[in-house]
């Protein structure tokens, strides 16, 4: 095996004496348990791939990583030699407003992009959490959507171009910077989700979007999920001006609170309808417009579930969605957070025991056809399990496409589905 | 005598009814509405997937390529059979599987037409967004395989934007799922790449549609212009302050002048360009953007502006806009249709630099577009029994594609590559760009075996036709789309 200084020497030579060094015991780099033999910080696109060169050549399996805040999705890494950080590359190429496109670095946070394109009435629809650090590469190569999908689409609807760099070193573009296009395969959306298993995505155009004149909250405290998701079918069927749709769940074996939000988004005619026909149709709720004091503790997104001792994301279809919550809240009472429009929920337990409670959650997911993934577990449980579950049915193709693209296994191994 | 195995190992496996393969009846497949000809040996039409497993690995063990076809209304080629392959036809495998309201997605089989979805999922208030202007005829396998636009693509996205999952069959005759019902499915988005791959990567056997509820409030607004400048400028000024209407269509004079006659629309004999514009949503927001839009018309000195609200009075808004193909076709013996795309900021320059070209090359050129997503359609009048003519209108096509491509464009915006434009393929990707794609097809598996020589260029495709440059050159008629 190459020794660790020969690599950091091999390594300064292609991206500068500091910008290649030990992983320290900050925990910035460490992957499940796992500690890189070096963090590399390319600063450029041709750094990039000179780096990729190298790990190809020498056969060190690289960890492409942004804010590190979602390096708990995935399987446990077969190898982690190289932190291959992208924070040194993180510029707006191109932002013309009036065509509504903006070509970023993947190493730009999302909040920093945000707040760039605010300036011009504009954003990209991203709905994440820890804006502040997570990456755009980052937030692409997880595909980290949010409850606005049904209203602004998902990264893949709204991603037109994406420049990676190929386990081999080299550069190479997907899609393109005009909103209209189908020429050559769609790659984008083959690397929008593949965890930085088939490539390094080093920038990314999107199409961009007005920020809403005007927006609010409703929130409405409901008794059970079934008249959240019914109610949240009746406004969508209404075609209500809504821009997000939430329901979030605690309790315990006694008793368990619901709280639906619901942001509206557009014209003031239209904002305002759509609030009252909302608080309308949930009569005895607790209606709660935006601004009022809402920092009940009734209410919690993404980022309360950092602690989770078992993460799990389920997508299944909208209209099982209150019979699965009903079965997994039976499940030692976890927090819930759902999405009613798209069948997708999140669903965190504390001081569980994660193989067993993980073993019973992927029976009901199976019983309400639901997809299941672990998004995060201690490294001890990870170690026994598939994070994705059974493979896909189109495992085979999905192979041969890793195979095609990572024939050396050097892009983050293991990480993917059937531990790709 | 290895045709006349094929032709056996066929019948055997689809049932000689479906197997065609006198002359007289593959003709009829020769060809789709470019004007590109391929006789296949033998066309086959199945009833399933299992159906089309088989044909594809009788194909595979006679070393013949196998080509898709839906209805046949593309315009890049893709349906165009390779010379001495088998062509499996996709109309009788034409059911509605599955409608589901509550979750808004539909199970349908590829040779589903395009509108016949919309149309059985009325009664629920729901639709299929995409809607290629030739949706009462083409099929939904041809959508996804083209990754078909249409008007409303500039709102809603096109037909990738809309599909969750696809039944396939890959060159070895597996027949396997990708995507699913759900949001969110485990695994390498592999329906995403399939969309759009024009018949190389797999054949679709199934497909999961998304529906959408039907918008309370439409609003159609038309407005004239004295010139094309003018009108374009009310586009980026649109698009500039944020506002996606659900369509947003040109038309030039030539195009006005070529409609009138038949439609009459009513456009003013020296008006130079009429833009059509549909916003959609609450009636509130419906309203406040056509108040939007009318004002940005009035600003930029539009000599008239009409608003319709009801059904009736959009469709006799949007009729001249429809029947545009058909009468240019009565204007000229062809005309080739050209598909390119622009930032939306550079469409004064760009459409300047369009009829500037064709001026200069003695062409008439008439534009009907999708100005609100950039998608330019300059359609080329000529004749092509002038000798030379055809040769001339493909070196004025080319010159076209490279102002898109110089402005930042694309080369293909709704139609796709096919044979005419691989060769264009090397302007807008590297050779790595292009060998990364080409990994795809090996993981696939497809190299060889699904419509080989369209999108890339290659040394082992349909013989003759690879040899040659073709060209989207539309039959002259009304049964034409853009």
């Amino acid at each position: 095996m190459i020794a660790q200084a020969t690599i950091l020497d091999d390594l300064s030579a292609i991206v500068g004496g500091e910008h290649a060094y030990p992983a320290d015991e900050s925990q910035r780099f460490v992957v499940d348990g796992m500690t890189p033999r070096a963090v590399v910080e390319p600063g450029s696109y041709e750094e990039v791939a000179g780096v990729m060169r190298y790990a190809s050549e020498q056969g060190l399996a690289a960890i492409p990583l942004g804010g590190g805040t979602k390096r708990h999705i995935g399987n446990l890494p077969s190898r982690y030699d190289l932190a291959l950080s992208l924070s040194h590359i993180h510029q707006i190429i191109e932002h013309e407003p009036a065509d509504l496109t903006v070509t970023c670095q993947a190493g730009i946070s999302v909040a920093e992009l945000d707040r760039r394109l605010r300036v011009h009435g504009q954003r990209v629809p991203f709905d994440v959490s820890h804006g502040q650090q997570a990456s755009v590469g980052g937030v692409l190569a997880a595909n980290t959507n949010g409850p606005s999908r049904p209203a602004y689409g998902a990264l893949r609807d709204f991603t037109i171009g994406i420049r990676m760099v190929t386990g081999d070193g080299r550069i190479t573009r997907a899609g393109g910077k005009v909103v209209k296009n189908v020429a050559g395969f769609d790659l984008c959306k083959l690397y929008i989700g593949s965890l930085g298993t088939l490539g390094v995505i080093v920038e990314a155009t999107f199409k961009v979007m007005p920020v809403a004149r005007l927006e609010r909250s409703v929130l409405l405290s409901l008794d059970t999920p079934g008249g959240a998701c019914a109610l949240s079918a009746e406004l969508h069927r209404r075609g209500l001006a809504l821009s997000h749709v939430q329901l979030s769940g605690r309790g315990d074996a006694t008793g368990y609170s619901w709280l639906l939000e619901t942001r509206l988004a557009g014209s003031e005619g239209a904002v305002e309808r759509s609030e009252n026909e909302v608080v309308g149709l949930a009569p005895g709720s607790h209606a709660q417009p935006a601004g009022s004091d809402v920092s009940s503790t009734d209410r919690f997104s993404g980022e309360h579930f950092d602690d989770s001792s078992l993460l799990c994301r389920f997508s299944t279809l909208p209209s099982r969605l209150a019979a699965f919550i009903g079965a997994v809240q039976r499940l030692e009472s976890p927090d819930i957070l759902a999405e009613p429009a798209t069948g997708i929920l999140r669903v965190s337990w504390h001081e569980i025991d994660g193989a067993t409670v993980l073993e019973r959650a992927r029976q009901i997911a199976a019983s309400h056809s639901a997809t299941a993934v672990v998004e995060r577990c201690p490294p001890e449980l990870k170690q026994h399990i598939d994070v994705f579950g059974d493979p896909p049915p189109a495992f085979q193709l999905m192979r041969s496409v890793k195979q095609q693209f990572d024939p050396k296994g050097i892009l983050s191994p293991g990480r993917f589905v059937g531990r790709l | 005598m290895k045709r006349s195995s094929l032709i056996r190992d066929l019948q055997g496996a689809i049932g000689r009814r479906w197997v065609l393969h006198a002359p007289e009846d593959l003709l009829v497949y020769e060809y789709d509405a470019t004007i590109d000809r391929g006789l296949p040996e033998a066309v086959v039409l199945p009833d399933d997937a299992e159906g089309v497993a088989s044909a594809v690995c009788i194909a595979s063990n006679h070393g013949v390529p196998v080509t898709a076809r839906g209805a046949g209304t593309g315009l890049s080629g893709g349906a165009i059979p390779c010379e001495g392959g088998v062509v499996i036809v996709t109309t009788r495998m034409n059911r509605i599987l599955e409608l589901d309201p509550e979750n808004r997605i539909a199970v349908v089989e590829p040779g589903v037409i395009n509108l016949d979805i919309s149309r059985s999922t009325a009664p629920y208030g729901l639709y299929y967004a995409p809607d290629p202007s030739s949706q009462k005829a083409c099929s939904i396998g041809g959508n996804v395989a083209e990754n078909a636009g249409g008007p409303h693509c500039l709102r809603y996205g096109t037909t990738t934007n809309h599909v969750l999952g696809l039944e396939i069959v890959t060159a070895d005759g597996v027949v396997v799922w990708l995507g699913g019902k759900t949001a969110d499915t485990p695994g390498y988005d592999l329906t995403g790449v399939v969309v759009g791959s024009e018949g190389t990567l797999a054949i679709v056997t199934k497909v999961i549609v998304r529906l959408l509820h039907k918008p309370e409030a439409t609003v159609t607004l038309l407005a004239i212009f004295d010139t094309v400048t003018q009108a374009s400028r009310v586009v980026s000024s649109i698009i500039g302050k944020g506002m996606v209407p659900a369509a947003l269509e040109m038309m030039d004079k030539n195009t006005m002048d070529a409609v009138e006659p038949f439609v009459h629309a009513g456009y003013p004999p020296d008006a130079g360009a009429v833009l059509l514009i549909e916003v959609e949503g609450l009636k509130e927001d419906a309203q406040e953007q056509a108040d939007a839009v009318a004002s940005i018309c009035r600003e930029l000195e539009a000599r008239e502006i009409r608003i319709g609200l009801s059904q009736e009075d959009r469709d006799r808004l949007w009729a001249g806009r429809k029947g545009a193909l058909g009468a240019l076709g009565r204007l000229a013996p062809s005309y080739y249709i050209l598909d390119g795309v622009i930032p939306r900021t550079r469409l004064p320059t760009v459409l300047d630099g369009v009829y500037e070209a064709c001026d200069r090359f003695g062409f008439r050129v008439a534009n009907v577009f999708h100005a609100g997503d950039g998608n330019l359609h300059p359609n080329v009048m000529f004749d092509e029994r002038v000798q030379g003519a055809t040769k001339k209108v493909l070196d004025l096509g080319e010159e076209i594609m490279r102002l898109c491509v110089d402005a930042g464009g694309s080369i293909t915006g709704e139609h796709g590559v096919g044979y005419e434009k691989r060769n264009y393929m090397s302007w807008i990707f590297s050779p790595d760009d292009l060998e990364v794609m080409s990994r795809l097809k090996a993981a696939f598996g497809a190299s060889e075996i699904f419509n080989p020589g369209k999108v890339f260029p290659t040394s082992k495709g349909c013989g003759e036709v690879s040899s040659r440059m073709r060209a989207a050159i539309a039959r002259v008629g009304a049964d034409a789309f853009v």
